[in-house]
Parts: C-alpha cells; sequence; structure tokens
C-alpha cells in the first residue's frame, strides 16, 4: 500500500528525517512513534504530499509522491484521508456540513445520504445540525473522523488524534478506528507520543528519534523485548529500587504463570521485592508485566532459574531512568532480554 | 419660557430653510461612503488575495513579489489624506472627468481605503487556524478553493467588523473631501458652521455624522454576532 525507503527530508540546511524505510500493508494499522520532534508528523505528511521531500523514495498505491503534478497530488490526497490532533474543524459550521465539506470540494453535490451514512458510522447522526463548537472533544474526534473517510479514501492518516483527549475518550476513539479498520479494510497510519496507542491499536510500529529510525517491526515484539534503544526512548514505567537486580517479567496471554515467581522464591528460598507491576493490552492479547527486586548475591540462581522457563524477561539497569532519547546509556549493558 | 421660544424660533426657522440643504449634504456623504466602501473593498479584497497568496507564511510563498506588494500598501497608507486628495486630482479627472464634487471625491477616498482595507483582509485572513487550512489542502482542496471556500467563510466575522472600521474611517475622510469641494455634510459644517458663524448647522452635521457612524458600527455588530 505505501512503501517508504531511504526517506530523507530537509527544513531548509536542517535535517528531519533520515534514511527512513517502511512497508505498510494493505488493510494494516500501523504505528509511528517518537518523542515531540522526532519527526513523525513530518513523515506522515510526506506520505499525502503535504510536505515534500528531497531524499529516496514514496509509494502510495503503486505511484511515487514526488513525481505527481499538483492535479495528481489533489487526487492523491483525496484518496488518503487524515484526522489531526486538534480536530481542525471548521468551527463557525455544523457537523453536517464539516463533513460534507470535501464533498463539495471534490464537486458532489447530492451528498446527503452520504453524509448520514458517515455521521451514523461514528455515532453522530443526532448531531447533524450542532454546531462543532458546541462539541465535546472525542465527538469533535468523530466529525474529524467521518470527514476524513468522506471521499471513501484507502488509508487514513492519523497525526497525534487522541493526544488532546482523556483516557477514557482516547480509549472509545481507539475502539472506532479499530471498527473502521475491520469494517472497511481501511490502512491507519498512527502517529502518536503515545506508547498505550500503538500497543492498544497497531500491527506494525516504526520509533523514530531525531528523524533516524529507532525500531521496526511488530509491535508486540519490539515492546516485549525492547532493544536498548528502544528502551531508552520508552523509558522505565516504574522507579527502580537502587542496589540489587531489577528484573522485568512478561506473562504472555497464560495468566497462571504469575505464580512462578512465588513458586521461585520458595524453591530457591530467596527474598524478593515487587517494584511494580500491571497489564498491558496489545490489540487484542493481555500481557502481564511485573518488575522485581532480588538481592545481588541470588543474581545467578535467580537468572539460571528463569531461564529454564518459558518466559520473557530482562534486566533492568537503574540508571537508564529518566533518559531521554538524545543520551546514551554509560554503563555496560546488563544481560540481553532473554526469550526461550 | 418666552424668551426661550423667542431664542429658539429664529434657530427652528433657519433649521426648516437649511433642512433641504442638510438632507442633500446627508446624501453626498452616504453616496460617498457607501460607494467607496464598496470599490475599496473590491480593490483590497483583490489585493488581499494576492497578499495571502505570496506571504511568506502564504499559500504559494513568492518573497520578492510580496515585498513590493507590501511596500506599496505601507507606502498609500502612509499617506495624509488631505495631501492625496489634492496630489491625485489629475487621475481623479481621468477618471470621472471632473476634481470637484461629491462624486469626484471618491476616488481619492477609493485610494486611500483601499491599501487599509488589504491589510485589514490580510489580517483576518492570517488568522483563520491554519490547522482547518491543512485539513483543507490533506483533502485536495486548491489554492482557489481554500481563500473562497474555507479563508472567506471562515473569516467573514472579522471581515464585517473591519468594513465597519473602514466606513467609518471614510466617513471622517469624506468630510474633509467636503472642505475641497467634495460636497457633504463636512461641506455643510465648514460652509455654514465655520465661514458664516451659523453654528447650529454645524452641530446638525455634527450630529447627523454621530448618529450615521452609530447606525455603521451598530449593523456590522450585529450582522458579526449573527454570524460567529
Amino acid at each position: 500500500m505505501i512503501q517508504v525507503r531511504k526517506l530523507g527530508k530537509y527544513y531548509g540546511t536542517h535535517r528531519v528525517l533520515t534514511d527512513i524505510d517502511m512497508h505498510i500493508h494493505k488493510g494494516e494499522i500501523f504505528g509511528v512513534v517518537g518523542h515531540s520532534g522526532a519527526g513523525k508528523s513530518t513523515l506522515l505528511r510526506c506520505l499525502n504530499g503535504l510536505e515534500p521531500y528531497q531524499e529516496g523514495s514514496v509509494r502510495v498505491m503503486g505511484t511515487e509522491v514526488s513525481s505527481l503534478d499538483a492535479a495528481g497530488l489533489r487526487q492523491l490526497q483525496s484518496q488518503m484521508g487524515m484526522i489531526f490532533q486538534n480536530f481542525n474543524l471548521m468551527a463557525r459550521k455544523n457537523v453536517y456540513d464539516n463533513v460534507a465539506f470535501p464533498l463539495l470540494l471534490w464537486g458532489r453535490k447530492d451528498c446527503r445520504g452520504r453524509v448520514m451514512e458517515l455521521l451514523d458510522l461514528v455515532g453522530l447522526a443526532d448531531r447533524a445540525k450542532q454546531r462543532v463548537q458546541s462539541l465535546s472533544g472525542g465527538q469533535k474526534q468523530r466529525v474529524g473522523i467521518a470527514r476524513a473517510l468522506a471521499l471513501n479514501p484507502p488509508v487514513l492518516l492519523c497525526d497525534e488524534a487522541t493526544s488532546a483527549l482523556d483516557p477514557q475518550t482516547t480509549a472509545s476513539i481507539l475502539d472506532l478506528l479499530d471498527d473502521i479498520n475491520r469494517r472497511l479494510d481501511l490502512t491507519i497510519v498512527m502517529v502518536t507520543h503515545q506508547m498505550e496507542v500503538v500497543k492498544r491499536l497497531c500491527h506494525d510500529m516504526l520509533m523514530l528519534d531525531g528523524g533516524r529510525t529507532v525500531a521496526i517491526g511488530k509491535t508486540e515484539d519490539l515492546f516485549l523485548s525492547p532493544t536498548r534503544a528502544m528502551r531508552a526512548i520508552v523509558g522505565n514505567e516504574f522507579t527502580l529500587i537502587p542496589g540489587g537486580v531489577n528484573i522485568r517479567l512478561m506473562f504472555p496471554r497464560d495468566i497462571s504463570q504469575q505464580s512462578i515467581i512465588t513458586r521461585m522464591a520458595r524453591e530457591l528460598g530467596i527474598d524478593f521485592s515487587i517494584v511494580g507491576g500491571k497489564l498491558e493490552r496489545y490489540l487484542d492479547d493481555v500481557f502481564g508485566f511485573l518488575i522485581i527486586n532480588v538481592k545481588e548475591k541470588d543474581r545467578e540462581t535467580v537468572l539460571t532459574y528463569l531461564r529454564d522457563r518459558n518466559l520473557y524477561w530482562e534486566i533492568l539497569d537503574e540508571t537508564e531512568q529518566g533518559l531521554s532519547g538524545d543520551s546514551a546509556p554509560q554503563t555496560a549493558p546488563g544481560e540481553a532480554a532473554g526469550h526461550e | 419660557m418666552n424668551d426661550l421660544n423667542a431664542m429658539l424660533a429664529p434657530l427652528w426657522e433657519r433649521f426648516l430653510d437649511k433642512l433641504p440643504e442638510i438632507l442633500t449634504a446627508t446624501w453626498e456623504t452616504l453616496d460617498m461612503v457607501f460607494l467607496s466602501t464598496l470599490f475599496s473593498m473590491l480593490i483590497g479584497f483583490a489585493l488581499a488575495i494576492v497578499m495571502i497568496l505570496t506571504n511568506p507564511i502564504g499559500l504559494k510563498p513568492c518573497r520578492s513579489f510580496y515585498s513590493v506588494v507590501d511596500f506599496v500598501v505601507n507606502l498609500l497608507r502612509s499617506f495624509p489624506f488631505i495631501i492625496l486628495l489634492i496630489a491625485i486630482i489629475p487621475l481623479t479627472r481621468l477618471i470621472v472627468g471632473t476634481s470637484i464634487g461629491s462624486t469626484a471625491a471618491i476616488v481619492p477616498l477609493t485610494i486611500a481605503a483601499a491599501p487599509f482595507v488589504a491589510r485589514l483582509i490580510e489580517a483576518s485572513f492570517l488568522e483563520v487556524d491554519r490547522g482547518v487550512i491543512e485539513a483543507a489542502r490533506s483533502f485536495g482542496a486548491s489554492n482557489a478553493q481554500i481563500i473562497f471556500r474555507v479563508l472567506l467563510p471562515e473569516a467573514l466575522p472579522s471581515i464585517i467588523l473591519n468594513i465597519a472600521v473602514i466606513a467609518i474611517t471614510l466617513l471622517g475622510y469624506s468630510a474633509m473631501a467636503g472642505t475641497v469641494g467634495g460636497g457633504g455634510l463636512g461641506d455643510l459644517a465648514v460652509r455654514y458652521g465655520y465661514n458664516r458663524f451659523q453654528l447650529d448647522i454645524m452641530v446638525y452635521s455634527v450630529i447627523i455624522l454621530c448618529v450615521l457612524v452609530l447606525l455603521i458600527q451598530g449593523v456590522c455588530n450585529f450582522l458579526y454576532k449573527v454570524m460567529r
């Protein structure tokens, strides 16, 4: 659907994207994550020609974007809906007129049926005549989604679509996108800095930092055994206990495995402290995470025990804590993530 | 009471006597202000479109062209109106065939107000949320569609308020034009009030001007509220 090769972009002499490679398949939800200023939104805008690029190639549905003339570009843009962090609706118009806007731009005079169908899809059919100003953030984003889908595009681009919303509203918008993705076989590209959004919705992902690729691949794989560079960007979700060995354990699918820690403590006769734990949802799967701290002297016994079990686990390095993307870890890496 | 009547009687007589002249002058003023507002809006709107297109942060940036238009607009705006009025008399003759009367005054009024209008409309356009413009672009809107279907409707309430500013400024300018033979209420006030010490006539014209200002502002405020 979308193929990006060796993409490079400059603003004047300032390099914003370097050597980006990615392949987005039809019908998938693809996430682009990174901190603010990592180049995520710029990358998204290169896909639909809102931003020109200087190096490499972007092919959308077989067409090289930079080769298009103005009319061709507009045609391509009509095939790629886009939603935004701040919704970017026409504040003085009502819901109906906002959704009808792209249809009118493309000369579809008789669009009433289509608009109502779209409003029905996003659950706002009863708000057609209401002014956009009077809607809540979540409702505004629903109008944005309806508007972006008006021309029936095969691709939907989301630029921080949930970043201005509270967690509940974010969840409902994500559910909507998930539903649309399944029902319309829509390809969705999601740019976001919210890791939960990517975990919840994206099949594949690309992590950017400073305009460069940090990691690319299946979302689940990347988060379950993150590379050091990726960990530096994601950061540790808990404050680690200084001293001892902090170990992060991941329990895919089978929650019963969680008793493994108490069993281990019993069998090995060691003490441990719990640093933190949580459940996370990846697409339709739920994973349990537990971070424990064991004494340095027990290190080898515990690791040997864990190696023999079918578990994702890794040693967390407390010096990594609070590291932002651009500073490199100073100490030697601990045990690499083990998985059997 | 009788004294007061005796005092007011001649004033009343003079009012009735001069009423046709006051009405004519009011009509001339309205004529000048309406037509010059209309023409300066048309010219200013065209200029504003050129400016929003070529503005460095505009739709199709062209820095060199923009700086020329920008300079000309600033230059015209820096002319004191009374000097512009006299300086362009030859041009006025060329366009309307005469340099006297309210029709002649429309030319300098339009030329004085057009760059002002261009600036105000450009500012209204620049106020439009850039996100909305980007959204329109993301559905493949052309520049013309962005101007006429996004910028213009979104900026309309603010443009309406600017029309009030311009019409009221032109009302003031039109009184100035009166002093060089433009006719209208300014002319009336100067001819009777200043030259013949008939202060009452001057007061009448000032009252009418005040009413006109309040009326213009009131109507525009109302339209703004309805549209917003």
